[in-house]
């Protein structure tokens, strides 16, 4: 199944915690239970879970925060008769492919109706979170060089002093990283000099890492100077408790990725469901997402620090949410990803392939390590 | 216990007829039209969509190429995002080699067989996975210097987009055609409402009229009604001819029957001046004369009246003319007999049935034996023949001459103005006649003798 060997290397979660779960229990005879699967750590999850339970005191919570790759398996596993009622991911081809697939149930519901188009399909599939991806650097990169504000800006440091950047630079691998993937066809998709920027991190001999964490503790620790293509939301908690880094969000364009939140079709518990997808879509969910997480809120009603709003406000026309569309379906492909990382390797490694056998072993899944 | 009345057709008023004989093929009309018009928007809908398929199909199959050992695919993410429109389709495409193989895809979609030629492109409804389905199977070659394999790319989407097109299509036709329905029965229910106008001015003008006016009616009609108003009218001018009939004929009873009154009341006058008891008998004699006969003029009247009367029942049985005849002769024949007439009877000795009312044959029969002898007639026979039945009386009187014998089968008609008939003898034959349905024909008995060629009545029955 290309879909499962794709996942196999698909792996989102920066701190990659134990397969944890909530539980917000009332035990009494009438509770009406909920059961979530989500791609989101507690500390960003456990404020939405908590008001939540507080304005639905009759629903008993259980969460479990999984990586996006147990996720989508476990999901496609039970299939038809599945266990979690709803899905949180920000594996956002995954999370559509399955919508695509008739896995998901639409929500009818005046919140539902309202909600942005760019950020939901069907009434099925929700983006409810804004979260760009960024570059980060260390303060004293200030030093040396004008540190990059822009893709354009990375491309020209990198093509103007190669030498002190060499193996300073760390982004996402795509051969091994859903993430990386995903963010490099977006990438490839906005801007032709993509191709250069890859030759250039080539060129540069930049390091490869497999998770936003990973990358943030090679800053912190001072082995690397640039990170480019980090997921803004966990970048962010990290940075405000590490003042030797900054975030930068790229002007040109700026990538904004979003956690997908679904019904299942055959959920068990399909008006609890609702209820708590309905809550994520209003402004009170929204506003906590805003005030107390890095998440950024989407709704349209809700300004201020932390939202959607404000991060257009400043970034203007360089925002570019990943296009909630059939065109998430074509990085799955399996073909097409094969060619396309291929053509990442060539960029990267600066000389032609080998054909055949360069090409099967950079398809072969690695696994993600366990912790970074 | 309320049982509606049973609707009867027949009843129903002419603007009903119109309105239901109208409307009811508009009705079908407008649900033919509605059908079609449902069929059209689909498959517009379909043409629309089906490009979009097409396109989605060729864009990808421009990106197969051989590649190591297999088909190649670069699957452009644009391919998939012409496949979602507005409505926001699912998509599903995958890539099958000339054997069938499954290549790549996100769904496993099922083969269409190829028609006929050279369609490059087919579609179908398909179900997949309880998802209906609009299928596109492209079927393409490879376009290289080495190989050309045969491949198929298929591509579908779900129908929300073609259903919300066909119904905007269907929704705008719908309006046409209940706006244009609505027109054409407004337009039938005000022309059945006007062409029936002229049927109401016609019977108000026959309710208006005086019941005892028997004028033609004037009105203006369209031509189908004219006719009835002719036909009415031809109606109206026979009650005209009846009733003065009736009046002529009621005058000249009156008068009839005033002259022997007249005679009788002067006759006796003159006998009460005198005292002689010889005149008194004389008197008496004379008077008793003009009493039978004013007395025979009334019977008669009143047959005629009988005969004429539409409305009497006419009870027929099986006749025998033969055997009718001789009771007739033999009760009259002592009465002509002192008049010095001679009666005799010809007849087989068989029986002629026909279907007839006894009392009017005999009515018909002694009116013509003593309409001979009234006239003057000395020999007088009657006939029965057979086959047709036929009823003869022959006389030897002065007969009628040809001009006139029309004439004479009216009332109070009399061939000439001596004698002592009452005019109403013929009369009676010939009402007797139609009664029967028989044919009453008048023609001289001897022709020979120019000078009293006699009178020969044939009255013709039908064959029983």
């Amino acid at each position: 199944m290309p879909v499962a060997s794709l996942l196999t290397v698909w792996l989102l979660a920066p701190v990659p915690a134990p397969a944890d779960t909530l539980h917000l229990v009332n035990d009494a005879a009438d509770a009406r239970p909920l059961v979530i699967y989500g791609v989101l750590d507690m500390p960003q999850m456990r404020p939405l879970l908590a008001d939540f339970h507080r304005r639905n005191p009759d629903v008993d919570i259980v969460y479990h925060n999984l990586q996006s790759i147990e996720l989508h398996a476990r999901v496609r596993q039970q299939h038809a008769r599945p266990e979690a009622d709803v899905l949180i991911s920000p594996a956002m081809p995954w999370q559509f492919q399955l919508a695509n697939d008739g896995l998901s149930a639409p929500l009818e519901t005046a919140m539902a109706s309202a909600w942005p188009a760019w950020a939901r399909w069907r009434q099925e599939l929700f983006g409810v979170t804004f979260e760009p991806i960024v570059m980060v650097y260390r303060r004293d990169l200030a030093a040396r060089m004008a540190p990059p504000r822009s893709h354009a800006e990375l491309l020209e440091r990198l093509e103007e002093m190669p030498e002190p950047l060499r193996g300073r630079v760390v982004t996402y691998d795509p051969r091994l990283s859903g993430a990386g993937y995903t963010y490099a066809v977006e990438d490839a998709r906005i801007s032709a000099r993509y191709w250069a920027l890859v030759e250039a991190l080539g060129r540069s001999e930049a390091a490869l890492e497999t998770t936003t964490s990973a990358m943030l503790e090679g800053l912190s620790d001072g082995r690397y100077w640039i990170g480019y293509n980090l997921i803004g939301s966990y970048a962010q908690s990290y940075v405000n408790a590490h003042p030797e880094l900054e975030i930068v969000v790229p002007r040109d364009y700026a990538l904004v990725l979003q956690r997908m939140v679904m019904t299942l079709r055959d959920a068990p518990h399909p008006r609890t469901a609702e209820r708590f997808v309905d809550y994520l879509l209003g402004e009170p969910a929204q506003r906590l997402i805003a005030t107390e997480t890095s998440l950024g809120a989407v709704h349209p009603g809700i300004t201020g620090l932390g939202t959607a709003n404000a991060l257009r406000d400043t970034l203007g026309d360089a925002i570019r949410p990943v296009r909630i569309g059939p065109g998430l379906l074509a990085p799955l492909d399996t073909l097409k990803r094969q060619a396309l990382l291929e053509q990442w390797r060539q960029a990267f490694d600066n000389h032609p392939p080998e054909p055949s056998a360069s090409l099967t072993s950079t398809l072969e899944p690695t696994q993600e390590p366990a912790s970074p | 216990m309320s049982l509606a009345p049973p609707i009867r057709l027949s009843h129903l008023s002419l603007y009903r007829r119109l309105a239901i004989w109208l409307l009811l093929p508009l009705a079908l009309l407008a649900a033919i039209m509605l059908v079609e018009a449902w069929l059209t928007s689909r498959q517009a809908a379909d043409r629309a969509y089906d490009r979009l398929l097409d396109a989605a199909s060729l864009s990808i199959a421009e990106q197969v190429r051989w590649q190591q050992s297999g088909l190649w695919l670069n699957l452009p993410a644009s391919a998939l995002e012409m496949l979602a429109t507005d409505a926001e389709e699912r998509v599903f495409y995958a890539l099958y080699d000339v054997h069938g193989h499954y290549v790549t895809g996100n769904r496993p979609l099922p083969a269409l067989p190829a028609g006929d030629g050279e369609p490059r492109m087919s579609y179908a409804d398909v179900t997949s996975d309880d998802m209906a389905l609009r299928l596109g199977v492209l079927r393409a070659r490879l376009e290289g210097w080495d190989r050309s394999d045969r491949f198929e790319v298929r591509v579908a989407q779900t129908l929300e987009g073609r259903e919300a097109l066909a119904s905007q299509l269907f929704r705008a036709s719908l309006v046409n055609v209940l706006v244009i329905a609505g027109l054409a029965m407004i337009i039938v229910l005000l022309s059945a409402r006007i062409a029936l106008e002229p049927l109401t001015r016609l019977r108000r003008a026959i309710r208006e009229r005086d019941p005892r006016t028997l004028s033609p009616l004037t009105l203006e009609m369209p031509r189908e009604l004219a006719e009835l108003r002719e036909a009415l009218n031809e109606l109206l001018a026979r009650m005209r001819r009846v009733r003065a009939n009736q009046e002529r004929f009621i005058g000249d009873a009156s008068h009839q029957l005033r002259t022997p009154l007249a005679g009788l009341s002067a006759r006796a006058e003159l006998a009460l001046r005198q005292s002689d008891p010889a005149r008194w008998r004389e008197a008496l004699v004379t008077m008793d004369d003009t009493a039978n006969r004013a007395s025979r003029l009334a019977g008669q009247l009143l047959s005629l009246t009988r005969l004429n009367n539409p409305e009497a029942a006419l009870d027929r049985e099986r006749v025998d003319l033969v055997a009718l005849a001789r009771g007739c002769v033999r009760n009259t024949f002592s009465r002509l007999h002192r008049r010095g007439v001679d009666l005799g009877i010809e007849a087989a000795p068989r029986t002629v049935v026909v279907d007839a009312t006894p009392w009017q044959l005999e009515e018909a029969l002694i009116n013509l034996v003593d309409n001979a002898s009234v006239y003057g007639a000395t020999l007088v026979t009657v006939r029965i023949e057979t086959a047709p039945p036929r009823l003869i009386v022959e006389d030897n009187g002065p007969g009628i001459p040809e001009s006139e014998r029309l004439l004479a089968l009216r009332p109070f008609h009399r061939g000439q103005e001596s004698g002592s008939g009452t005019g109403l003898g013929l009369a009676i034959v010939d009402s007797v006649a139609r009664a029967h349905g028989a044919r009453l024909t008048l023609h001289d008995a001897y022709p020979e003798h120019s000078e009293r060629p006699g009178l020969c009545i044939v009255i013709t029955f039908c064959d029983a």
